[in-house]
């Protein structure tokens, strides 16, 4: 046992080296393993440090949100504008004279017509919704509340209740119409009615459409959330500016189109539909128990027209009824037609336009500068059908025409702030069953009427 | 006396004609990487203009993302001209908000594009990964770096000269090509806004294997951090980048710049400008120039985006609009 020993030692002395190489070569490959797992590491932390480095910038270099406040409202816009909610503001303040009335039958008042702060926003760049209360009058009621989906340029899709789309200067501003009170014309179109309608701009802009369903009112109405009846209206709308790329031309601001709509009506209870003057009285209106039975449509063939300072807008609508003095009595068609011409000339030289004047100088007497100043024309005529009277409405007590001509002055002391002056004097004429003298006071003379605005509208 | 009455003239108009000499401010919105180009040639256009008119322009230019440079433009910043990295980023201009006119491309030579440039890679020093053409890119463990073709102009075109690789190499099968980008992009671990910060990721951070790259910046990396730390690949296929220039007409009238950011732009195809542009990296188109500097430019074939792609209209719309191929991959 002894023996073998030194041989045993030997054997081991001789193994020794070759282990420690493979030692060596075992750790080697660890270590090129740890090497190479560091490098990954590395790699990974580099890329994590740069990738939040990247966040850094864009953040720092993302713009912030926009704020604006101006004479269009408060606007609140994320920078790609894809977002923004917009405030804007409406309050129109009348003073209403009357002259010569046969003794105060309306009375002279200051009124406040308009109250209103209108909501508008865009949501993800093609959603859109309005909301407008109205506060002036005698009560609180939402005129506009719609939400909208720009689909294209050339179609965009609006669900709620907004303005119906036929009368041409109902479609107007309120704000931006030449007069205090829209004409006598627009007792025939619809107002605001709940509904779909479908809209856009085509050949860049040179023509306009829209086209919708609605549950249907009657003339001068706007929708309750409780329809007539079971049967919708369908209007639409079709207004081209064939030269608006004529730059320089004098049709460059022409626009032309036609609107109508069509529906059917059956009401249980009476018609409501009643025809103001320009002073905002009540010329005609149909008996109470009048109801309306059967096809219902309008056609609107309207203008407006733009050259610089000078400015015309005109448009003749028939509306057509089918209607029952009662629910039992005979079925007659109505037809009341209607038509106007209005002008404006800005005499301190800024553009006439549909959105209002801007004045190049706002009122500001310590700098000499006075707003912009504008004369406005008007002449209209309504003509009820002779055939309303007497089953439909009292002959004695209704005019069967009214012809209003009015003039005025527009004070714009800023694109926010303005004055209007309108005088407006309306003739009635009467049917052939009227009595010599009406037993409606209001019409026993012409209506004289000064009405005075002060407006803020932003 | 007539000694006299020259030196009297010349008292009288010098001053005068000096009174009239105006001095111009113009903004041209450029891409990321011609930061270079437009320091040198607005200084030449200065001079050059000073001489013509003996008026002075004041040339800012501001850089980034060439889709992200447009976007600014169309939201109200007030370019007098514009020299994006391709032409679908100026026909947002007319589509948006119609700043220019809708021909605006064939006002100038060369479909309003002066100098053109190429895709190439950037290796580090020693190719390690053996980089050679566009398969190596899609191998495992190779990172690449190519910014966000969102919002770089220089990134649609390495993402586009990639597809028209893989086009032509599965005989226009465009599932294939698909994939093949797919893969590509699986291997990127950044996507910066802009070329230039993909430079700054590949060279200074030192991420990556390969950064994709337009020639003049592979050329500028060169030449700003040393022959010995990096290398240009030059593919077997790749695509001609034209970048486009053009006035703002609606800006431009507004500023009253109408004359001299037009003469800026038309300086741009001058001797002096293309010897700038070459200078930079850029090929110039014209053909004197583009002799001068042969040895700078390696050839290589080089497919158009009108040929592959049908157009830049159709290129966006196909792979870069909302929801398109590369939303449709990179999501993936």
């Amino acid at each position: 046992m002894k023996r073998n020993l030194p041989f045993k030692f030997a054997v081991f002395a001789a193994l020794v080296p070759f282990a420690a190489l493979r030692a060596e070569s075992a750790d080697r490959a660890d270590l090129e393993a740890l090497r190479a797992q560091v490098q990954q590491l590395e790699q990974q932390l580099k890329v994590l440090s740069r990738q939040l480095e990247i966040k850094e910038e864009a953040a720092a270099a993302a713009p912030p949100p926009k704020i604006t406040l101006n004479d269009k409202g408060f606007t609140l816009a994320s920078a790609d504008n894809a977002n923004w909610i917009k405030l804007r503001g409406l309050v129109q303040l009348d003073s209403r004279l009357f002259f010569n009335d046969g003794g105060g039958i309306a009375n002279n008042a200051f009124v406040l017509r308009r109250a209103r702060i209108i909501s508008e926003g865009q949501f993800a760049k093609n959603f859109g919704f309005q909301l407008v209360p109205e506060f002036g009058g005698s009560s609180i009621s939402v005129l506009d509340a719609n939400l909208t989906v720009a689909v294209t340029p050339g179609l965009q899709l609006k669900f709620g209740k907004f303005k119906t789309p036929v009368g041409l200067e109902l479609l107007q501003s309120d704000s931006w119409t030449f007069f205090n009170e829209r004409s006598i014309v627009t007792n025939l179109v619809p107002n605001r009615d709940l509904g779909v309608q479908a809209s856009g701009d085509l050949f860049d802009g040179r023509l306009s459409y829209q086209a919708g369903v609605f549950n249907g009112v009657g003339d001068g109405g706007s929708s309750t959330n409780a329809d007539f009846d079971n049967e919708k209206d369908f209007a639409g709308r079709v207004f081209a500016t064939p030269f608006k790329q004529a730059a320089g031309s004098p049709v460059q601001g022409l626009s032309f189109g036609v609107a109508g709509s069509i529906g059917r009506e059956k009401t249980a209870a009476g018609r409501a539909s009643s025809y103001r003057t320009d002073g905002q009285q009540t010329f005609f209106t149909y008996n109470a128990a009048v109801v309306a039975d059967g096809e219902n449509w309008r056609i609107a063939p309207q203008f407006d027209y733009r050259l610089g300072s000078f400015g015309a807008i005109g448009e003749y609508i028939v509306s057509t009824i089918n209607a029952r003095p009662s629910a039992a009595g005979a079925k007659a068609e109505l037809q009341n037609k209607a038509w106007q011409i209005a002008a404006g000339y800005v005499l301190t030289g800024e553009d006439s336009s549909l959105n209002g004047v801007v004045p190049r100088n706002n009122f500001d007497p310590s700098a000499g500068t006075w707003g912009a100043f504008e004369v406005v024309g008007r002449y209209a005529r309504l003509d009820v059908d002779d055939a309303a009277f007497p089953a439909f409405a009292s002959a004695a007590s209704n005019a069967d025409s009214a012809r209003s001509l009015g003039v005025g002055l527009n004070w714009y002391l800023a694109k926010a702030v303005a004055f209007k002056f309108d005088y407006y004097q309306t003739k009635f004429g009467f049917n052939a069953a009227a009595p010599a003298v009406s037993t409606a006071q209001i019409l026993r003379q012409d209506e004289n009427a000064f009405i005075t605005r002060f407006q803020l509208a932003f | 006396m007539k000694i006299k009455s020259l030196a009297l003239a010349a008292l009288v108009f010098v001053p005068a004609a000096l009174s009239l000499a105006k001095t111009i401010d113009l903004l041209n919105v450029s891409y990321d990487p011609t930061r270079e180009l437009y320091v040198d040639y607005n200084k030449a256009f200065a001079a050059h203009w000073k001489a013509q008119t003996g008026d002075t322009v004041n040339i800012k230019t501001t850089h980034g993302g060439s889709g992200k440079q447009a976007r600014s433009v169309i939201d109200g910043l007030g370019a007098d001209v514009v020299t994006l990295a391709l032409a679908a980023d100026v026909d947002a201009l007319y589509e948006f908000a119609k700043l220019v006119p809708q021909d605006w491309q064939k006002r100038l030579p060369n479909n309003s594009a002066p100098y053109t440039s190429t895709i190439v890679f950037l290796v580090r020093k020693g190719n390690p990964k053996g980089i050679k053409d566009w398969d190596d890119l899609v191998k495992p463990g190779v990172g690449v770096v190519t910014p966000n073709p969102k919002t770089s102009g220089g990134a649609r075109w390495n993402y586009l000269a990639a597809w028209a690789y893989a086009l032509k190499k599965n005989n226009g099968g465009e599932d294939a090509a698909k994939k093949f980008v797919a893969a590509l992009y699986k291997n990127v671990p950044v996507l910066d806004s802009g070329a230039r910060g993909s430079t700054t990721t590949f060279v200074q951070r030192e991420i990556g294997d390969v950064a994709i790259s337009w020639e003049n910046e592979a050329f500028l990396a060169l030449k700003e951090f040393g022959k010995e730390k990096f290398e240009i690949v030059v593919p077997s296929l790749s695509i001609l980048a034209e970048p486009t220039v053009t006035v703002v007409d609606k800006v431009a009238k507004k500023h009253g710049t109408e004359a001299v950011a037009k003469a800026y732009l038309e300086y741009l195809y001058s001797d002096e400008g293309q010897e700038i542009a070459a200078r930079n990296f850029y090929r110039p188109r014209n053909e004197t120039i583009v002799a001068k500097y042969a040895a700078r430019f390696p050839q290589l074939n080089l497919v158009t985006i009108d040929d592959t792609f049908g157009g830049w209209a159709k290129a966006q719309k196909t792979h870069f609009a909302d929801g398109g191929t590369f939303d449709q991959i990179y999501l993936k």
